[in-house]
């Protein structure tokens, strides 16, 4: 198996995942956590794409919420000192990101000439 | 600055008076470093050489004989004023995708092709016009062409597909035209190994896999790399093949 077809294998592997989540989500979980989507069918279409990217949030959203352990005052607090972490680490990790490319980029090897091994016939 | 006295940001409403300057440096900032970054990546990669699509030529018609390696080539017997007899064409078709299925059936007879041609420096290809516009079997004896053997070589450089690097796309080559010529080798656009050093006169050279088979699937592997390999070469008319064996593909270390 080359790279090509690993993450070939890899993308249908969690695709197919997420398409069993969507299945099971969008046909009766949202109805369970949220009234207003009862009886509104058509939008839940559209969210299929997200829920094949993002299978595993929506999965542990689902059992935050169904469980009652959702602290939901605790989503409007500021977090700005926890952002403020990501900030920094983000752009390092972007220049450490576009370092390591470079670092393991290759050079034109100018300097190795091509070789005749054998004479045509031999 | 008490909590209650500290600016804060409403983007509906005026903006407050202490926040504008570090509003103003904040977007030259951003913007600053944009534009750094973008000339510091693009001062690092290679200046493309002069390539591409030839349309100031106008399309192109001429005569040959079709050879089959199996790339199709034209061994040009009948040219004009551009391409002149004793000239090989590489021959592709629009987008991603070779000829062979048109080319199929001709090969060693006298043909018609008309497109428009794709130049860097001294390799060139011509992407065929659509239908029998592009390529047609004429009437008339073909002649003999000579094939001349020039022994076993090992050679170093980059595996690219034949239209991009003829400039199609540019600069169409190295590791971040790796997918680009993957999909186009997929497609049957002849490939073409770009030496680092010129053999016979030559940098580059059409490539095949070894008893007239396209390239191995392995070599796809090492597209856009730095490799070295080994393989029998070739002239045929102006154009060097090389018939690659995978198994002794190399990356180059550095």
């Amino acid at each position: 198996m080359n790279q090509a077809e690993l993450i070939l294998l890899l993308v249908k592997i969690w695709g197919g995942a997420g398409a069993l989540v969507a299945l099971a989500f969008l046909t009766f979980g949202i109805d369970r956590l949220d009234e207003d989507a009862r009886g509104a069918y058509v939008f839940r279409l559209l969210i299929i794409p997200g829920v094949l990217l993002i299978w595993p949030l929506v999965l542990w959203r689902w059992y935050i919420l169904a469980d009652g352990k959702d602290e939901w005052a605790k989503r409007y607090q500021p977090k700005r000192n926890s952002h403020n972490i990501f900030a920094l680490i983000m752009p390092v990790l972007i220049v450490g990101i576009i370092a390591a490319g470079w670092s393991v980029r290759q050079t034109w090897p100018a300097d190795v000439a091509p070789v005749q091994l054998s004479e045509p016939g031999q | 600055m008490s909590q209650e006295d500290k600016p804060f940001f409403v983007g509906y409403l005026d903006i407050p008076g202490p926040l504008r300057r570090f509003l103003l440096l904040a977007c030259l900032a951003v913007v600053g470093i944009f534009v750094a970054t973008g000339l510091l990546i693009g001062s690092t990669q290679d200046e493309p050489p002069a390539s591409g699509f030839r349309f100031d030529y106008g399309r192109q018609t001429v005569t040959g004989v079709i050879e089959l390696t199996p790339y199709p080539l034209l061994r040009v017997t009948q040219g004009n004023d551009l391409i002149k007899p004793g000239k090989t064409l590489m021959l592709s078709g629009q987008g991603k995708s070779g000829v062979d299925a048109q080319a199929m059936g001709l090969e060693g007879q006298l043909a018609e092709v008309s497109g428009i041609i794709l130049q860097r420096g001294t390799i060139d290809m011509m992407q065929l016009a659509g239908g029998r516009r592009g390529l047609k079997m004429v009437e008339g004896d073909a002649p003999e062409m000579e094939t001349e053997p020039l022994g076993r070589w090992k050679v170093a450089g980059e595996i690219c597909d034949g239209k991009c690097l003829n400039g199609a796309m540019r600069p169409g080559r190295g590791l971040a035209h790796k997918a680009c010529a993957a999909l186009c080798l997929v497609g049957d656009v002849p490939p073409v190994f770009v030496s680092t050093q010129p053999i016979e006169g030559s940098d580059f050279m059409l490539i095949t896999g070894p008893d007239g088979t396209t390239l191995p699937k392995a070599a796809y592997e090492h597209i856009g790399q730095f490799v070295s390999a080994e393989g029998d070469l070739e002239r045929r008319g102006d154009l060097l093949v090389l018939k690659i064996d995978a198994e002794t593909i190399e990356v180059i270390d550095g």
